[in-house]
């Protein structure tokens, strides 16, 4: 008995040891998010983060490069583009200018007060890594087709985006204060004002790389040469290092333990991420460019469903929301009180059709099948609800936010198509009663319900529709068995990189076999002078209409639902969403 | 919302129908007869049969099948012009009520954006959920039987290696073979899923079956069979089969329920039918936005999800009782008669 | 029994290896990773379809990627080498590395729902055995019947809206008017007569009584604010303990049992004790306080009830452990309710989330963090137990009223034993033997409804890993689900079988 209690006793000192041990300090209460005013702004986004690089393939997903966007990479150093599409400069942070035509010759100048948000100075050096990673200056390899690997050579920085433009560059000059760069183009290229080279921060590359500072990476690459695809070199081990971590280094699954990868030239630093919850950014207090939020905080809160945002915007968890745009999710939002802002989204549905099948072989056909087409009706079922305002898109190359739109749209003959013309499809048909195949995405609710009214209104001008859409469309596209096709385009809004994608004969976009506009739509790539640009393309829409390419149908609708706690959020089309003002938002009290 | 695997999910252990024939043959009534007799006695059962074929019949009749037209106006897949904004023009308040009368108006459930009329896709939506249940729940339960019956029968390496194959498939969850095979078979139509998704919710039937033959086998016709020379075939099918239908039956019945559940789940994570076609869970999910604008978008096809899947569970209920009427021999009250102090408090 | 085990955890094996073929190459041929390239107008497209297809291995037929998959697969059964390998993302995560996040979302959210699934079905399901045929019964398995008639997302939807959006907008100005108060009073009232039964006018009393002093409390509630300021004050936690420490000696013992009435006297005022003392303690606590106060709970309930001693000591046990273990529960109710205030300072006044499993942000003790896990997780919770509510009171009524119709139970009630002894020592253990194969089986269905709850609540688990990877033909992910949910499946099974075999003497374990 004696002993039982003895062990009890025991029992109970451990036990009240490992009290003491599992308690804490006593905090109660919240950290409240009044530090110093500014407050916390939610936003709900579709996607959780992965990676602090947006500009690897595998990682330029749209939730990274908002991220990006607000840690002043890629996309907001030098100049940022706003909600009308122009691309206006931040002189705060740095100015660039063209200084010649011939050769091209563009020159970066960063304020001398620029910092990361370490403390360490923003450089030339950071400019010529973020060249040399977009450039691919360096890299000499040759890729095999079927397998996707690399065959011969080496690639050494991986990234999302072409890198046409500045693979024509001369490795760039540094001037003596080692703040600015100044690149060269060995053909003109018509996006240079895009170009953003401020990327991941050098002298942290540098040590990751094993070399001592930013200074050493620089002299590393002047002395390095141009990649040779013919004669491969061995691959420099440092180069490989610094690549390979500028590659994967920034990819995460947590929120990372080393402070490098939170490294941020830009208004905000990231604090905290909770995979798959939520990431937290404040502002980064070293930023001296003209993008200075007024809120102290921003969460990104992950919320894959459309109306699931809709109630967590109506229940106070998050503040701003960009859901898919329906009728029902706007009469919803504007129940809740909420600020609702609509606009069009960037992305465009069209109609194409195939110049290499025997249906579309005349032009007669191609044109009474495209009078059929009822876009007007298509507008009003599926654009109209969320955005009175809508109009039917009637350009091939711009949307009606870009200012040479009205011009070109009153001389392309897009006013043939403008009402169903049943008749006159009949007229041009002479009898003949064509049958059309029409690819389209299953999945995707618009294209559907825009499929079901093309092929009713056909079917009055005796034109067949056959349904050939697939949930595999995309792999389709190239090479499937159709006639026409429905899916949308990504137009960035600005820039022109994606005419000759599109429009050229040998464009990876150029789906329908189309050959009418190859040679002004390769033109546009090296063409600087923005009036000859315009020329050109405006040129280029009319010949497509006169060919009866295919029909533009509709910018997708897009809406923002804005807590009444927050003011200064405008509508924006693109990718950023509505972060491109961020520094404009103020939280209400 | 459950899953298509069996009887519920469940196999009820204990409940062999087997001990209920030695019963029942004691009674100068045929097993049918009595078990028909013991379904009809139940009121809810019969209600729930004869609610679930008019509303089945209903939306055959109303726009018809394939070529055959409906008494209904419109098609579900016409595009009509939109009246009344694509409100509902179903009126059932009387006029002395204030309201309109009794009245179905041009389109009784609304429209959708395009003008579709949102009756008839409810109609083809309960063609197809209904197609679904049925010939879900028929390949499950021909594969089930077939399975079970086999690995039932012969036991041994048989036996092993069919439970094991069972267990392969049976180890992933019913949703989720459910999204792989809507992802992969959705498009095809309401059918092909159908039957896809059959093949691979046999598993739980296949259980039971099994399990009923394991002692089934061992009972004296089995053998009287055996020793007229009876082949295998004939014994499974003809003289151990019927009697296990009992339980073959009822699972059926809760398949069915679980595939339309199934179906509306696949459907809300964008894996069923797909798009011109209509399934009810195809109409609620891409209308769930409405559910606070336009309500009767998402009521309409949610109340009939729900009533059939209900009703289905009452036949299946039913069934079950009819079958095994074990559950209602015991009764309370009775022993209230027997003891003077029921209650669940002890008295000294 | 060794040889049993590893026999079956080699048959497991063997059928996972089974099952992830069939997954991968179903998934495999269906998925279509490229689909956002190839539909894409970027000028170096086909370069980053290449660059995805080296790092999924693309090129490679499904069934032979399965082969290199479960290569990977294999070296996690290196003991501590850390090699396991589950291939990666389409954004090159690792799967391995984001599994684990997941896995916790979804079994926090499961476990929950499946624990209070079996408590309230089992229950119910035995109530409604005991009244068969009685209103109770009839309205029980008609809601029953139509909860599990209730497509998952629809019930999800209608919980957001109406208890999330509903209370957090009745919290702004948290008065019960007097309609509701009356409705709230006549349905109470309505459901406890039922619960009790017994004769017309014992039902009148019941239902006068706890309808009267429902509506009674909710004014009192709402008269004094207490919605923003909840907590349960000295009286009412001493009054609750009482009532349990009542209950529990009653249904486990029975009143005459004078050493379970001992036995749940102490436990209960230890309770009040440490109720009065410990705030102090309780200000300072971590989740390991937390977590060692409940094992000395549990060991203290043990201990007296041992002490106690009688001639049925395991009863005393049992009673002791209940009374213990509740009343804590009670006393940490309270502590939780004190920190209501600070959550509706965070959480701006709306403390009932509808998405996620935490407010972003929010740091604090961990009575607050515990609140605000609490008010992310009801709703998903309560969505996702509705689909397995319906199975156990169905078949836990089914098995008691088969349980009933025995022979021994006859013989029970024959030798004069008391209702309770019958219902609670005899019927109610024979009653869970065909319950555990259900519950092996909806762990399944628990797991696969995760994945609509967790779209619905936006909640990162195993669910929406499945859901996102099979949505974007992402294989690896989905098979990463495939392996945590498949592995769970057959371990549940096998806890199945062997709490079978412990219940039911008549099976054997060789």
């Amino acid at each position: 008995m004696f002993r039982k209690s003895l062990s009890g006793v025991a029992v109970l000192g451990v036990a009240a040891l490992a009290l003491t041990a599992c308690t804490t300090s006593g905090s109660t209460g919240t950290n409240s998010d009044s530090a110093s005013g500014g407050g916390t702004v939610t936003v709900a986004v579709v996607n959780d983060f992965t990676s602090f690089n947006n500009q690897t393939p595998q990682s330029n997903l749209d939730t990274n490069g908002q991220v990006g966007y607000l840690m002043g990479n890629y996309g907001s150093a030098f100049s940022y583009i706003d909600k009308d599409f122009n691309i206006v400069r931040e002189d705060k942070f740095g100015t660039f200018k063209k200084t010649s035509d011939d050769p091209q010759t563009v020159t970066y100048t960063l304020n001398p007060d620029d910092k990361w948000s370490d403390g360490e100075p923003v450089t030339a050096d950071d400019m010529v890594l973020s060249w040399a990673t977009q450039s691919g200056y360096y890299d000499s390899s040759t890729v095999d087709e079927a397998t996707g690997e690399v065959a011969t050579g080496t690639t050494y920085f991986e990234i999302a985006a072409s890198t046409a433009g500045l693979d024509t560059t001369a490795y760039p000059t540094v001037s003596d204060d080692n703040l600015s760069m100044t690149l060269v183009y060995g053909t003109p290229y018509v996006d240079w004002e895009l170009v953003n080279p401020i990327g991941q921060p050098a002298h942290i590359v540098a040590k990751k790389a094993g070399l001592s500072s930013a200074a050493d990476l620089t002299a590393l690459l002047k002395g390095l040469p141009k990649g040779d695809r013919a004669n491969p070199a061995a691959p420099d081990p440092t180069l490989r290092a610094a690549a390979d971590f500028v590659n994967t280094g920034y990819d995460v699954t947590a929120f990372p333990t080393d402070p490098d990868l939170l490294v941020s030239s830009g208004p905000m630093v990231p604090t905290g991420w909770t995979p798959g919850q939520s990431f937290t950014l404040e502002r980064n207090k070293y930023y001296v460019g003209g993008m200075i939020p007024k809120i102290d905080k921003m969460i990104l809160r992950v919320i894959p469903d459309a109306n699931a945002q809709v109630t967590a915007l109506q229940n106070g968890e998050v503040d701003i929301i960009n859901p898919q745009a329906s009728a029902d999710t706007l009469t919803a939002l504007e129940n809740t009180g909420a600020d609702v802002l609509t606009g069009d989204q960037v992305s465009y549905d069209h109609l194409d059709l195939r110049f290499d099948q025997p249906v579309f072989a005349d032009l007669a056909v191609r044109q009474a099948f495209l009078k059929t087409v009822p876009r007007q009706q298509i507008l009003d079922s599926i654009v109209t609800p969320v955005n009175p305002d809508a109009k039917v898109l009637n350009s091939q190359i711009w949307v009606p936010a870009n200012e040479p739109y009205a011009d070109s749209v009153a001389n392309n003959g897009s006013k043939d198509y403008a009402d169903v013309d049943i008749d006159g499809a009949k007229a041009l048909l002479a009898g003949a009663t064509p049958s059309v195949r029409i690819l389209y995405n299953t999945k995707n609710p618009n294209r559907v319900d825009e499929f079901q009214a093309i092929q009713e209104s056909a079917a009055k001008a005796g034109i067949t529709v056959v349904d050939v859409g697939s949930p595999d469309w995309s792999s389709l596209l190239e090479g499937g068995d159709y006639d026409a096709s429905l899916f949308g385009w990504i137009s960035p809004g600005v820039g022109s990189a994606g005419i000759s994608q599109i429009f050229s004969t040998d464009g990876g976009g150029n789906y329908n076999r189309y050959t009418g506009t190859n040679a002004d739509a390769i033109a546009t790539q090296t063409t600087l002078d923005p009036d000859k640009l315009i020329a050109l393309e405006k040129k280029m829409d009319k010949q497509m209409f006169a060919d009866a390419y295919g029909l533009p149908l509709f910018q997708l609708p897009g809406v923002f639902g804005v807590s009444k706690r927050v003011s200064g959020v405008e509508y924006m089309g693109n990718q950023t969403g509505p972060f491109w003002n961020f520094w404009e938002w103020s939280v209400n009290n | 919302m459950s899953t298509p695997t069996g009887a519920g999910p469940i196999p009820p252990p204990t409940e062999t129908p087997a001990d209920e024939l030695a019963v029942a043959s004691s009674v100068p009534e045929s097993q049918g007869r009595l078990i028909w007799r013991r379904f009809v006695g139940n009121k809810v059962a019969v209600v729930s049969v004869i609610i679930l074929l008019l509303i089945i019949l209903f939306s055959f009749s109303a726009i018809g099948l394939g070529p055959i037209p409906g008494w209904w106006k419109y098609g579900y897949k016409a595009l009509n012009p939109q009246e009344n904004g694509g409100n509902p023009t179903l009126s059932v308040l009387p006029q002395f009520l204030g309201g309109n009368g009794i009245s179905l108006g041009e389109h009784p459930f609304g429209q959708d954006r395009i003008g579709k009329d949102y009756f008839a896709m409810t109609m083809r939506g309960i063609q197809n959920s209904a197609l679904v249940m049925v010939v879900l729940g028929l390949i499950a339960t021909v594969v089930g039987v077939f399975v079970g019956a086999i690995a039932g029968y012969y036991r041994g390496t048989v036996d092993a290696v069919l439970m094991r194959i069972t267990d392969v498939f049976i180890v992933i969850p019913a949703l989720v073979i459910g999204s792989v095979v809507g992802h992969w078979f959705g498009s095809l139509g309401a059918p092909v899923l159908a039957i896809m998704l059959g093949f691979f919710s046999w598993m739980g039937i296949a259980r039971l079956v099994r399990g009923e033959f394991l002692s089934l086998r061992e009972r004296e016709f089995v053998e009287a069979a055996r020793v007229a020379g009876a082949s295998d075939m004939r014994i499974i099918f003809k003289h151990i089969l019927p009697n296990a239908m009992g339980v073959v039956i009822v699972s059926a019945t809760l398949i069915m329920a679980s595939a339309i559940l199934l179906e509306t789940a696949l459907s809300y994570l964008g894996y069923g039918i797909r798009s011109p076609d209509v399934s009810l869970g195809l109409l609620i999910s891409s209308n769930q936005s409405a559910f606070q604008t336009r309500p009767w978008l998402f009521w309409w096809p949610g109340a009939f999800i729900v009533s059939l899947a209900l009703l289905v569970n009452f036949v299946g209920d039913g069934l079950r009782d009819a079958f095994d009427p074990r559950h209602r021999r015991f009764k309370l009250s009775k022993m209230r008669e027997t003891r003077p102090e029921p209650e669940l408090e002890d008295r000294p | 029994m060794v040889s049993f085990v590893l026999r079956r955890i080699l048959v497991s094996i063997l059928i996972l290896v089974a099952a992830s073929f069939l997954m991968y190459v179903m998934v495999g041929y269906s998925a279509q990773p490229l689909q956002d390239l190839q539909g894409s107008n970027s000028p170096n497209k086909q370069q980053l379809i290449n660059a995805r297809v080296a790092l999924l291995n693309l090129d490679v037929p499904p069934p032979l990627r399965w082969v290199l998959w479960i290569g990977g697969v294999a070296k996690c059964a290196i003991p501590f080498a850390n090699a396991c390998d589950l291939g990666s993302t389409i954004s090159n995560a690792r799967v391995i590395d984001i599994l684990p996040n997941a896995l916790a979302a979804t079994v926090q959210l499961v476990t929950l729902a499946l624990v209070l699934a079996i408590l309230l079905g089992v229950t119910i399901g035995i109530i409604t055995a005991l009244r068969q045929y009685s209103g109770l019964d009839n309205t029980v398995t008609f809601i029953s019947f139509f909860l599990y008639s209730l497509p998952a997302f629809l019930v999800a939807v209608l919980l957001k809206e109406f208890i999330a959006i509903g209370f957090n907008d009745f919290l702004r100005d948290p008065v019960i008017g007097s309609v509701a108060l009356v409705a709230i009073g006549l349905v109470v009232g309505a459901i406890w007569q039922s619960l009790l039964g017994g004769d017309g006018r014992r039902r009148l009393v019941v239902f006068l009584v706890s309808g009267l002093a429902t509506s009674g409390v909710l004014l009192l509630m709402s008269a004094t604010g207490w919605f923003m300021h909840p907590g349960l004050g000295a009286i009412p936690v001493v009054v609750l303990v009482a009532a349990i420490a009542l209950g529990a000696a009653t249904l486990l013992a029975g009143l005459r049992n004078r050493r379970a009435l001992i036995t749940a006297g102490i436990n209960a005022v230890i309770a009040l004790v440490a109720y009065f003392t410990l705030q102090h303690l309780f200000d300072v606590s971590s989740a390991g306080t937390l977590i060692i106060l409940a094992l000395a709970t549990a060991a203290v309930g043990l201990l007296s009830g041992f002490l106690a001693g009688g001639y049925d000591r395991g009863q005393n046990m049992r009673v002791g452990i209940v009374t213990a273990l509740l009343s804590g529960a009670v006393v940490l109710l309270d502590r939780f309710m004190q920190s209501w205030g600070a959550l509706l300072i965070a959480t701006n006044g709306r403390p009932i989330a509808t998405v996620g499993s935490k407010t972003p942000g929010l740091s604090g003790d961990v009575w607050l963090t515990g609140l605000d896990t609490f008010a992310h997780l009801t709703l998903p919770t309560i969505s996702l137990l509705l689909i397995s509510f319906a199975g156990y009171t169905r078949y836990s009524r089914a098995g008691m009223l088969e349980v009933l119709s025995l022979d021994y139970i006859r013989t029970a009630r024959a030798k004069g034993l008391p209702e309770r002894t019958v219902i609670v020592r005899h019927a109610f253990r024979n009653m869970l033997i065909p319950l555990t194969t259900l519950v092996a089986f909806d762990v399944g269905a628990l797991l696969g409804g995760a994945i609509i709850t967790e779209k619905v609540f936006a909640i990162p688990g195993m669910g929406s890993l499945f859901n996102a990877g099979l949505d974007r033909g992402d294989l690896n992910p989905v098979m990463g689900y495939f392996l945590i949910v498949a592995v769970m499946a057959i371990t549940f099974n096998f806890l199945a079988d062997m709490a079978y075999a412990g219940l039911d003497p008549r099976v054997r374990i060789r």
